[in-house]
């Protein structure tokens, strides 16, 4: 009886499966993302990504579902120091995370409204981001074109940063904001994945015990 | 006759208070204690149990959602972060509701293979059938509206998609796509009536017919993977031999079920609730932009065997004809399939064989309604949107002579 439910259950999981590789087969790029390595449970590099956002980012980019306060709680800063490395003590701490940027100066600069970035690594996907803010090549002097979105309207704010660091620093640096711009994607992750193993772990105890009191029941039944 | 049974049945104090005014007992045993389900149920009968725990779990985290859900084209979208992240509990409850509906398909559509496998949909079990496929139906409903309630860009334009659909009906198209949206886009009317629909009328509707769906079972009784009849052999007290009652043998039975279950369900919802973009497609995560059209709109993973029919056909207006007949076809099995040995172990190769091609057609279908349509994807939609019609035009050809092996009386 068991070896027939688990000769079904193989059979059913690998009808459903299938699919799944079959698709995920199929190319959506032109060209191959850089992957990027980056631990949402180090709050050393979120708090350093943290604060390069706010740096290079926030001139144009908001993430405006993210409160200074929440931020400040997940990555182990008091309020008044997220405010004061976020905002320069410009916000309070229940603010939400707003760009410095005035209304429609982004449109009349760079004919495009800055994207708010609070679920860009959800919707692009973080090799994504992390290939598009390092994928900048100066195309002629002083002209800037990125291999990821070519003719993208946003400037090379990196380039300074860049200029001035190791290449081991400026990958850990873009890592580090990579990191955070997931963090803001979804700032539940990490605690989904460790109720996630509880949860998983009450429930196998349970099934041992709804098994045995199934077999309990069972065992004068033919069948 | 277990211990318990008896029980119950010469009640006191409040129980006898509540049955002698309201049929407490009768109805518990009729339907529970004492209803006789076959002994032999094998691992394809866990799944309508799933279906109604998948049920439970969608209307309790439903509720929830909706305290926080603002439906509204201008906080449609935030008030969805705003459960994400603000709300106690809130991103559980919201991932628990998208991993249901996923949850919800899948367990369906292996409840419905369990009715191709074993001949459930046939006499005297045709009603059953018949309003088990009107509760997929309603369900398809159902799920579409809740789509698009997120208002995200696949929420927009998906549902531009199939509401467009029915404007390719002649004469009265337009006239009803406009009707159906309450708008000359999908707008705030749309999104305010679908959820007035996804909450209350369909979840009412669904309810009921899944009531109604247990009454005709329970009239008639189970099948089981032998397709034969247990009412046929009884004990001296009139009690079917290869039965045993519901409670506590597949009570206890489907506790063990829904907690496999629930593992399954955790693990997505924990780990994976995205379901690698297929649960919650990528670009749901930017708000719905009636001015810009995503590079590719794919519905949701259980809707594309439907969406691959309905665009193999190049006329717009034959494929939504296509479409809708491959789901009005499935309420005709009861007719189409004219064997009457009702289980697969015991029927001829013509029909393992038929059956095996639904089941590829089904699943090929499903996978290249995902992908962009290029020629050769087309041209590969045509060929399987062709099997699996055949299926349904070749089986009553088929069934009426099938060369079947002899069922035995009892359950094995």
């Amino acid at each position: 009886m068991i070896n027939t439910f688990l000769r079904k259950l193989s059979l059913v999981l690998t009808v459903l499966v299938l699919p799944f590789g079959l698709v995920n087969a199929a190319p959506s790029y032109n060209i191959e993302f850089e992957k990027v390595d980056n631990n949402l449970r180090d709050k050393d590099s979120l708090q350093r990504g943290a604060v390069l956002f706010a740096n290079y980012c926030m001139a144009c980019h908001s993430v405006k579902y993210m409160r200074y306060n929440r931020i400040a709680r997940d990555l182990g800063w008091s309020d008044e120091q997220a405010v004061e490395k976020m905002a320069y003590n410009q916000a309070k701490a229940v603010d939400n995370v707003l760009t410095r940027m005035e209304a429609g100066v982004s449109q009349a600069l760079f004919g495009i409204e800055a994207p708010d970035l609070s679920l860009v690594s959800r919707l692009k996907g973080t090799d994504y981001l992390y290939t598009f803010i390092r994928g900048y090549y100066e195309e002629s002097e002083g002209v800037w074109n990125n291999k990821v979105l070519e003719g993208t309207s946003m400037p090379n704010v990196l380039e300074g940063l860049k200029r001035h660091s190791t290449e081991e620093s400026f990958d850990q640096a873009t890592t580090d904001l990579v990191n955070f711009l997931e963090y803001v994607g979804e700032p539940n992750k990490v605690e989904r994945w460790d109720l996630g193993i509880k949860v998983l772990l009450f429930l196998f105890v349970l099934l041992i015990l709804t098994y045995l009191l199934k077999r309990e029941y069972w065992k004068d039944i033919k069948h | 006759m277990s211990e318990l049974n008896k029980k119950t049945s010469e009640p006191g104090g409040l129980l006898k208070w509540i049955d002698d005014r309201y049929p407490l007992i009768e109805t518990w045993n009729a339907h529970v204690a004492e209803y006789y389900a076959p002994r032999n149920f094998n691992f394809w009968y866990f799944f309508g149990s799933f279906a109604l725990l998948t049920l439970v779990i969608m209307i309790v985290s439903g509720i929830w959602l909706a305290m926080s859900y603002k439906p509204s084209a201008d906080e449609a979208f935030n008030s969805l972060e705003y459960i994400m992240r603000d709300v106690e509990w809130g991103w559980l409850i919201r991932y628990i509701h998208t991993t249901g509906a996923s949850a919800f398909f899948l367990v369906v559509y292996l409840h419905m293979m369990r009715a191709f496998l074993y001949g459930s949909y046939k006499q005297p079990r045709e009603l059953i059938w018949l309003i088990g496929m009107l509760i997929f139906v309603v369900l398809m409903a159902e799920a579409f509206m809740g789509y698009m309630l997120p208002w995200g860009q696949m929420s927009y334009w998906g549902a531009q998609v199939i509401i467009s659909l029915f404007s390719t009906i002649p004469f009265i198209g337009p006239d009803l796509a406009l009707w159906i949206r309450g708008d000359y886009i999908i707008s705030d009317a749309t999104l305010n009536r679908f959820f007035a629909l996804h909450v209350i009328a369909l979840p009412l509707v669904l309810v009921l017919l899944i009531f109604m769906h247990i009454v005709a079972l329970h009239k008639v009784g189970s099948n089981n993977p032998d397709g034969n009849d247990i009412k046929k052999f009884k004990s001296p007290e009139g009690l079917p031999l290869d039965g045993v009652p519901f409670h506590p043998y597949y009570t206890v039975k489907d506790s063990f079920g829904a907690v496999a279950f629930l593992i399954v369900f955790s693990f997505v919802l924990f780990f994976m609730p995205e379901g690698g973009g297929y649960f919650i497609e990528a670009p749901n995560f930017e708000p719905a932009d009636p001015l810009k059209t995503p590079d590719h709109i794919a519905p949701v993973w259980y809707f594309t065997p439907f969406y691959a029919i309905l665009r193999a056909i190049p006329d717009p207006f034959l494929g939504v004809l296509a479409m809708g007949l491959s789901i009005a076809v499935l309420f005709a099995m009861p007719w189409l399939d004219r064997c009457k040995v009702r289980s697969i172990r015991y029927r001829g190769t013509s029909y393992k064989l038929l059956l095996t091609m639904l089941v590829i057609s089904f699943i090929v279908l499903g996978v290249l309604g995902v992908l962009p349509s290029t020629p050769l994807y087309t041209k590969l939609a045509q060929i399987f949107t062709i099997m699996y019609f055949a299926f349904f035009i070749v089986l009553p050809f088929t069934s009426i002579n099938e060369k079947t092996k002899p069922v035995p009386e009892r359950t094995t």
